[in-house]
């Protein structure tokens, strides 16, 4: 009740949105790659040489065009909570389909990559910055694909009247997983294709 | 019932404040992409790229994630994993500038 009344007064709530189930699961995935991003940082530092070397063959371009991407489908996103938050479950699906598409964008490019990497001969064992590179990007790339599944099931729920003004957790648990994953892209970004 | 006039209109206008954050995000990145290209490096760029991934991830989880209306317990297991997880990998990268 105090939730409800809280949530009426400008959405303030004493947890976050969404199931409470899927914070445990996001900073579970965030201390996940909080290591892996530690482990790179440690790797990198025993061959500073190398890795600045290696991030040369890297595309800035598709890196920075995909963190682009990704925070305007957070954005989307975004709009879609505040459209059924107002009951507008139309619109609320019409958001979460374009942050949908821009998810498949971002796939695309990094498939784009992938491809790059894999034509120039490069594998897992070609050295220690391309495995933490393949490695890191793709198990972020599987949160990306797993991420527009959810968004792809509740925009469909949305879009049959599953969620109305009243009841909109399930776009609010959907809605926080996907900026987790925009939230770990940030960091990554950075991280391997810039600072050297 | 009011038209759309007069405050209410100016309201209707105004850009909303989740726009304002995503352009803000979107500045930050082509900033960030900008010290990428110019192939600028060393301590402080380094402290630059990391503290503006920090101010991105604390706008993402403020405002789109919605924690800075939470309790401060969220707000601090957020900043503690932003803070940690970018601070140690700034000091690592910041010790192995050659």
């Amino acid at each position: 009740m105090a939730q409800l009344e809280a949530a009426s007064a400008g959405f303030e709530t004493e947890n976050p949105p969404g199931d409470l189930a899927i914070w445990f699961f996001i900073f579970a995935e965030l201390l996940v790659f909080g290591v892996f991003f530690i482990a790179y940082a440690v790797a990198r530092r025993h061959d500073v040489a190398l890795f600045d070397h290696s991030q040369l063959s890297l595309s800035r371009v598709a890196g920075g065009a995909n963190t682009a991407v990704l925070i305007t489908s957070s954005y989307f996103v975004v709009r879609a909570v505040a459209a059924i938050r107002r009951g507008d479950a139309r619109r609320c699906s019409g958001w979460l389909l374009g942050a949908i598409s821009l998810g498949a964008v971002f796939v695309v490019i990094k498939l784009t990559e992938f491809h790059a990497k894999f034509a120039a001969g490069v594998t897992l064992s070609t050295n220690t910055f391309f495995m933490f590179y393949l490695s890191l990007t793709f198990f972020h790339f599987m949160h990306v694909i797993m991420g527009m599944v959810i968004l792809a099931a509740v925009a469909l729920k949305a879009r049959r009247g599953g969620y109305s003004a009243e009841d909109y957790t399930g776009v609010e648990t959907g809605a926080s997983y996907w900026h987790m994953v925009d939230l770990v892209w940030i960091i990554l970004f950075p991280l391997v294709y810039v600072v050297h | 019932m009011s038209g759309p006039t007069g405050k209410s209109a100016r309201t209707a206008h105004r850009l909303r404040p989740d726009t304002g954050i995503w352009l803000l995000l979107l500045a930050l990145t082509a900033t960030t992409f900008g010290v990428g290209e110019a192939g600028l490096g060393g301590v402080w760029v380094i402290g630059l790229v990391m503290g503006l991934a920090v101010l991105k991830g604390y706008l993402v989880s403020g405002f789109f994630m919605g924690l800075r209306r939470t309790r401060l317990l969220w707000r601090l297991l957020m900043l503690g994993w932003l803070v940690g997880v970018v601070g140690t990998v700034a000091a690592l990268c910041l010790t192995a500038v050659k």
